[in-house]
């Protein structure tokens, strides 16, 4: 538990219940937008279309502040149980479909139907949507998400045909958390984030990890996800 | 299997109109078209009496009033939800721990704002079809038919894929401790556990080990736990119950000021906390779980005047007579009418108007006491009971406390919690001698009655066990352990000698009797059990 001076104040609690505030308002702001746009029949208009978009990236920051927030106060654990990785891609997805159309990007998924793995269904779903709204900024036309088994690990695999990860983010070494917090913007928000659940899914032999590169089967950049 | 949700009736609850009109436009998208809705917990319950619902979709922030998880409470409490219905609580929290602190009443499903439609589709179809399979089996854990859901859980287990397994084993393990079934249980939850370390399972074993009466292995499990999972509230419980069962109070107490700290909304906690607190005597601690409890029970169908009471007398306990009769004042004002509310009101007014030296406002109360007590007769909880005869000591009518004190050592000899309250009230008062005694020899007539007609018991001689059971109960109408044994014995006699209606009607009449008194399930479970899959009907009714 973070603790403060009786006479100095907890700045981080003070931010993360502001944080709080500020996603219940951006909640609303979001709803009116699309109400607004549903009545003017312009929610296909490019400026709603970018609102849509800013206003969800900046819905996934504040959620993974809040969360990072909890971690860092002891207030936080992962609620582990088995699940099919297809299900996981699939809420992916549908996390993500209105703006996967609106940016006219193709999503395909390739899972094994018998695929199940151990992990906090919400954490990685939120995690893997946070990750997969960042690739469409950088995608051109496609994105793919895959599931399979690598030794002891379950791998969540998403590649896009985009331009790939830059040099700088390819040289930090990103089993290592600390390391990222030196990425800048949403981008190392996001990686910081994903590292630090992936690295909470941990038995007593290994934990989870993240590892980022340009081996994409369709050219670009292609983020994985190791889930003991 | 696509959810068609044309056909499906749905009720909104949701306190904000912008938010209500974004889950219509969504579910009408979807293909809804039978839409309720609610803008607090008030009009919520008042729908759900009129119609049955498919999905329940509820926020857990309601505004002023009942919150999301009280508006459930109540309608499971007052079964306005289907078996087959569907509840889901909303709200902005990411994770379901930081919303839901209770054990009891879980949700079917929780839902993360803000979600689009195809999220919500998703979910709607995920939680019907697990419904469809999973409500067959808890509408027959609710009826206590054991017998059935067990044969109906092992049947869904045998046909399941690996998406429902997990939650089936789940459900098979609590079934198996609920009827005493230890060993199966501890195969299922060892047999998780050896692919992987998940807290349920382990937090069953925690669970076998106190029923078991390993209680320190049960401290070691819970423990274990809460290192592990700060946020695994039932942990925290368990481990609570673990420690009293123990009678290591203050680490009790402990434990679930731990508890409250991290999640302080949940209403049972808080009493539980309270009542400990009660116990050792730490008057800040009480205070502040009371106060709690009132605050948290405003809107709760659990709320009760021993909320109330129980601050009320803190309050007295800490000679601050002035906020002891404010808080009585508004435990009348909660419960209009309430003969139990006057009733409690009146005990503590007694005390506290002898502490302010009022003798005429003392008497009233006493007398108050008096005729209430009269006109509730038995129907008075044991808690209550004990202070009437506090109050009654208090002003000298040592007779009639006496009588009640009697009363309620002889049917109450094997609760121990509660004896020891008896205990401290004498103590405080100085009166222990007279119940210490009577507690000693009501501890040894009942050992005398047992050893007695489980003898008979044993040598298979039924009617005569039965019948020394039978003029033991009737001076303890409510022990437990007499009446676990008279259980037990017209189970048995149904083997022994075949079924007729009367044995049957027999048999099903002292199992309900054992439940009312509150023999726990792990004890009678079995018993249930055995005796359902003897008659291999449903109990006749009664």
């Amino acid at each position: 538990m973070t603790s403060s001076d009786n006479n100095s104040v907890n700045f981080p609690a003070i931010l993360a219940s502001s944080v709080h505030d500020i996603k219940n308002s951006l909640a609303t702001v979001r709803e009116l937008i699309m109400q607004i746009a549903a009545k003017q029949q312009s929610s296909k208009s490019p400026d709603f279309m970018q609102l849509e978009f800013e206003t969800n990236r900046m819905n996934n920051s504040l959620i993974q502040l809040l969360e990072l927030y909890k971690i860092d106060s002891d207030k936080f654990n992962l609620d582990i149980d088995e699940y099919s990785a297809c299900e996981i891609l699939q809420e992916v997805k549908a996390q993500q479909i209105p703006l996967l159309q609106l940016n006219k990007i193709s999503l395909t998924i390739d899972c094994d139907d018998e695929l199940f793995c151990f992990c906090d269904y919400n954490h990685i779903c939120n995690a893997l949507g946070s990750i997969l709204n960042n690739a469409q900024r950088y995608t051109h036309t496609k994105v793919q998400l895959s599931a399979y088994k690598e030794q002891a690990y379950s791998v969540f695999c998403m590649e896009d045909d985009g331009t790939g990860y830059p040099e700088h983010l390819l040289a930090i070494n990103t089993t290592d958390t600390l390391s990222i917090n030196t990425i800048s913007g949403s981008t190392g928000l996001g990686l910081h984030f994903v590292a630090t659940i992936a690295a909470l899914h941990a038995t007593k032999e290994t934990k989870g990890f993240i590892k980022i590169d340009n081996e994409s089967s369709l050219g670009g950049a292609r983020f994985r996800l190791f889930l003991p | 299997m696509k959810l068609n949700l044309s056909s499906k009736t749905i009720l909104i609850i949701e306190d904000y109109s912008v938010m209500r009109k974004s889950m219509k436009d969504m579910l009408y998208t979807l293909g809804a078209q039978y839409l309720f809705e609610a803008e607090n917990g008030h009009a919520a319950i008042a729908a759900m009496k009129k119609q049955k619902f498919d999905f329940i979709l509820c926020d857990y922030n309601l505004g002023e009033g009942k919150n999301g998880q009280q508006v459930l409470e109540e309608a499971r409490h007052k079964k306005l939800i289907a078996y087959s219905a569907v509840f889901i609580i909303v709200s902005a929290h990411q994770s379901a721990i930081d919303v839901l602190c209770t054990i009891e009443n879980k949700p079917d499903e929780y839902l993360a704002k803000p979600f689009n439609a195809q999220q919500l589709s998703r979910r709607l179809e995920k939680s019907y079809s697990r419904k469809q399979q999973f409500s067959i089996i808890e509408k027959e854990i609710d009826k206590e038919n054991y017998a059935r859901a067990i044969f109906l859980c092992d049947e869904a287990l045998s046909k399941s894929n690996q998406a429902t397994h997990s939650n089936l084993l789940k459900l098979r393990a609590e079934l198996a401790i609920n009827t005493g079934d230890y060993d199966k249980a501890t195969s299922i939850y060892q047999q998780v556990l050896d692919r992987r370390e998940l807290a349920w399972a382990r937090l069953g074993m925690g669970i076998i080990a106190f029923f078991k009466n390993d209680l320190e292995q049960a401290i070691t499990l819970f423990n274990g736990l809460i290192e592990q999972n700060p946020l695994f509230m039932e942990a925290y419980d368990w481990l609570a119950k673990s420690y009293q069962a123990l009678e290591k109070i203050t680490d009790a107490e402990a434990t679930l000021n731990r508890a409250v700290e991290i999640s302080p909304h949940s209403f049972f906690r808080q009493k539980k906390l309270a009542s400990i607190a009660d116990i050792t005597g730490n008057i800040d601690v009480a205070e502040q779980a009371y106060k709690a409890v009132t605050d948290l029970g405003k809107y709760s169908i659990h709320k009760s005047p021993s909320d109330y009471s129980g601050l009320a007398k803190v309050f007295s306990r800490k000679k601050d007579n002035q906020q002891a009769l404010k808080t009585l004042d508004s435990m009348k004002q909660h419960f209009l009418n309430n003969q139990e509310a006057d009733l409690r009101a009146a005990t503590i007014e007694a005390e506290v108007y002898q502490n302010m030296g009022d003798k005429k406002l003392a008497k009233q109360a006493f007398d108050k006491i008096h005729s209430l007590n009269r006109e509730l007769k038995n129907r008075a909880p044991n808690d209550l009971k004990l202070d009437i005869a506090k109050a009654l000591y208090l002003n000298d009518d040592s007779e009639s406390a006496d009588q009640i004190i009697a009363d309620l050592i002889q049917n109450n000899i094997d609760d121990n919690a509660f004896i020891d309250d008896i205990r401290r009230m004498q103590t405080a008062i100085g009166q222990d001698n007279y119940s210490e005694v009577l507690i000693q020899q009501t501890k040894q007539k009942l050992i005398a009655i047992n050893n007695q007609g489980v003898a008979l018991y044993q040598q298979g001689q039924l009617k005569e066990a039965f019948a020394v059971f039978e003029i033991a109960i009737e001076k303890m109408p409510s022990n437990k352990t007499i009446l676990l044994n008279m259980a037990k014995i017209t189970v048995h006699d149904l083997k022994a000698s075949g079924i007729t209606q009367e044995n049957l009607l027999l048999a099903h009449r002292y199992i309900n009797r054992a439940k009312q008194a509150g023999v726990p399930s792990d004890k009678l479970g079995n018993l249930q059990l055995e005796f359902e899959n003897l008659t291999n009907t449903p109990p006749p009714l009664v």
